[in-house]
């Protein structure tokens, strides 16, 4: 088994003007691919992110608050799941609720040093 | 962990965080408390992806608190003198607004706010449904069959209306009250047959609408000096309807009449729920409203084991009190299909001859398909088949439609 970093991008509901109603069926549909993979024994850690932050850069290390990329490429949070090989992952994938949103998956194997 | 949202959470909880908030700060900052609402539902979408709180309802109830407090902060840092706290609320009594009883009682100030005489009756029903029960204006738009452009237009005049005219955010007393109740109860109703009459929508959201009018009214049953008889008959009636709502709709959508409908969906609970009340509605000093009436006749119908066994004399003897007091050009016409169910068709043509056809509007197809079933009662199939084909040129709903034919192929079947 592989771990795999499970990136979400897009989909910034803040922008969207979601109804009450729609954003408690969106939170069903993610606690149901929670649960769906908690049960599989496939998730090992997972964070939600906050919008802006900020970012270091240079020499002089300069702050500078964000956002830094347009809405749709903002990374709202990650998963590390556990997978056979990318396909697995990919498959773990399937649930993610935001596809019809114009959410983005971005799958990444985390990558792993020999001792 | 428990991985289930009570139904409709976030929608309730928006009704009751708006009222709180309106409470607090006032009408003429409810565009920006529903911002606000809306932020701490988004967080709450966010954060609780990986880890749901064990309990969400006081999560947002929190955040929401949370929310109070940077309005606060935004009064100060920004100097923003347009935010203020009504008067008679300290910040000392902010946290007692969010307790049980004083967050129903705000919900019951937005109900009345809502059904204020100075508002448009169109506009009530839209600015109910937004602020009180957390319809977006898209569902708004969908439930009511209207373009949503019209329903933010609705909403809008309703805010600017209470903000103008000083519309306080209060239960009225005293003889204001009751006229007051009165309105309450007809946006209900009319909220309620949105979704029980309608046959253009799905059975979800029609179930919603229902419920949502249903919901109310026990909130407003809840209230000692709120509840009177009217309003134990109205919740009565929309026990006695909803009981058959499953029942009502076919696999296709397509609207199940009555007669055969099958009995067996209808929901036992509810029609005792309706009976209890319906009990309460029957105390006292009452007086029948259209409420007792229209709740007798549903369960009248609840009663008869089958369609055949409905106790007609009954219902008409129901529908006879109602016309007395409504006048309505439908309740005559129901009046006049009891009659043919009871064969009496010289009383059927009497009334059908005084019913005001203009005065139906979009329902007159329903006379024209009533007349021509008295038509071919009585073997007059070519006015039957008159009739018949003015009610399917009338008729917008498709499976109304499809009925209609149905039947003028069986008035074809006799002549031949």
């Amino acid at each position: 088994m592989k771990d795999f970093m499970v990136i979400f991008l897009g989909a910034d509901y803040g922008e969207m003007g979601l109804s009450p109603e729609q954003i408690q069926e969106r939170m069903g549909k993610w606690f149901a691919w929670n649960t769906k993979m908690r049960e599989q024994g496939v998730i090992k850690s997972g964070e939600a992110l906050l919008p802006g932050g900020k970012r270091i850069a240079g020499e002089n290390r300069t702050v500078t608050d964000g956002p830094f990329v347009e809405s749709k490429e903002l990374i709202g949070g990650f998963y590390i799941v556990k997978a056979a090989d990318y396909e697995g992952a990919i498959k773990i994938c399937d649930d993610f609720p935001d596809y019809d949103l114009g959410g983005v998956v971005e799958v990444r194997e985390v990558m792993v040093f020999d001792q | 962990m428990e991985n289930k949202l009570v139904d409709h959470l976030f929608r309730h909880q928006f009704g009751k965080m708006v009222s709180i908030l309106v409470r607090i700060f006032g009408m003429q900052h409810l565009e920006t408390i529903e911002d606000a609402i809306q932020d701490t539902f988004v967080t709450a979408l966010k954060s609780w992806k990986t880890q749901m709180p064990e309990n969400p309802e006081a999560w947002l109830t929190t955040a929401a608190k949370n929310r109070v407090v940077d309005l606060f902060r935004k009064i100060n840092s920004e100097q923003d003198r347009s935010i203020k706290f009504q008067s008679g609320i300290s910040s000392i009594g902010i946290s007692e607004m969010f307790l049980d009883h004083q967050i129903e009682d705000s919900q019951l100030r937005m109900i009345f706010t809502a059904c204020h005489p100075d508002l448009n009756p169109k506009d009530q029903i839209a600015f109910a449904l937004k602020t009180i029960s957390g319809f977006s204006p898209k569902e708004i738009a969908t439930a009511l069959l209207t373009p949503v452009d019209s329903v933010k237009k609705r909403l809008q005049r309703a805010r600017k209306t209470i903000v103008s005219k000083n519309i306080e955010f209060e239960i009225p007393q005293g003889k204001q009250l009751n006229a007051r109740i009165d309105r309450v109860m007809e946006v209900l109703y009319l909220i309620f047959n949105e979704g029980f009459h309608s046959s253009k929508k799905e059975i979800l959201l029609r179930k919603e609408l229902c419920g949502e009018a249903m919901r109310l009214s026990t909130m407003l049953l809840k209230k000692e000096t709120l509840r009177n008889d009217k309003l134990y008959a109205l919740f009565a009636l929309m026990c006695f309807h909803t009981s058959r709502l499953e029942s009502k709709i076919g696999n296709d959508n397509e609207i199940i009449s009555i007669k055969h409908q099958d009995r067996a969906l209808w929901n036992m609970q509810l029609i005792f729920l309706g009976n209890d009340a319906m009990n309460n509605a029957v105390k006292d000093n009452y007086e029948f409203s259209s409420y007792h009436y229209e709740a007798a006749i549903a369960s009248e119908h609840l009663r008869a084991e089958s369609f055949k066994s409905t106790d007609w004399k009954i219902i008409l003897k129901w529908y006879r009190a109602l016309f007395e007091l409504q006048n309505s050009q439908g309740t005559l016409l129901n009046i006049a299909i009891v009659h043919l169910q009871l064969q009496e068709y010289k009383e059927a043509k009497i009334t059908l001859d005084s019913i005001d056809v203009n005065g139906m509007a979009q329902r007159s197809y329903l006379y024209f398909a009533t007349m021509a079933e008295f038509h071919h009662s009585t073997a007059d199939t070519k006015l039957a088949l008159e009739n018949i084909d003015k009610a399917i040129e009338l008729v917008s709903n498709k499976f109304e439609k499809k009925h209609f034919e149905e039947k003028k192929a069986e008035y074809l079947m006799r002549n031949i």
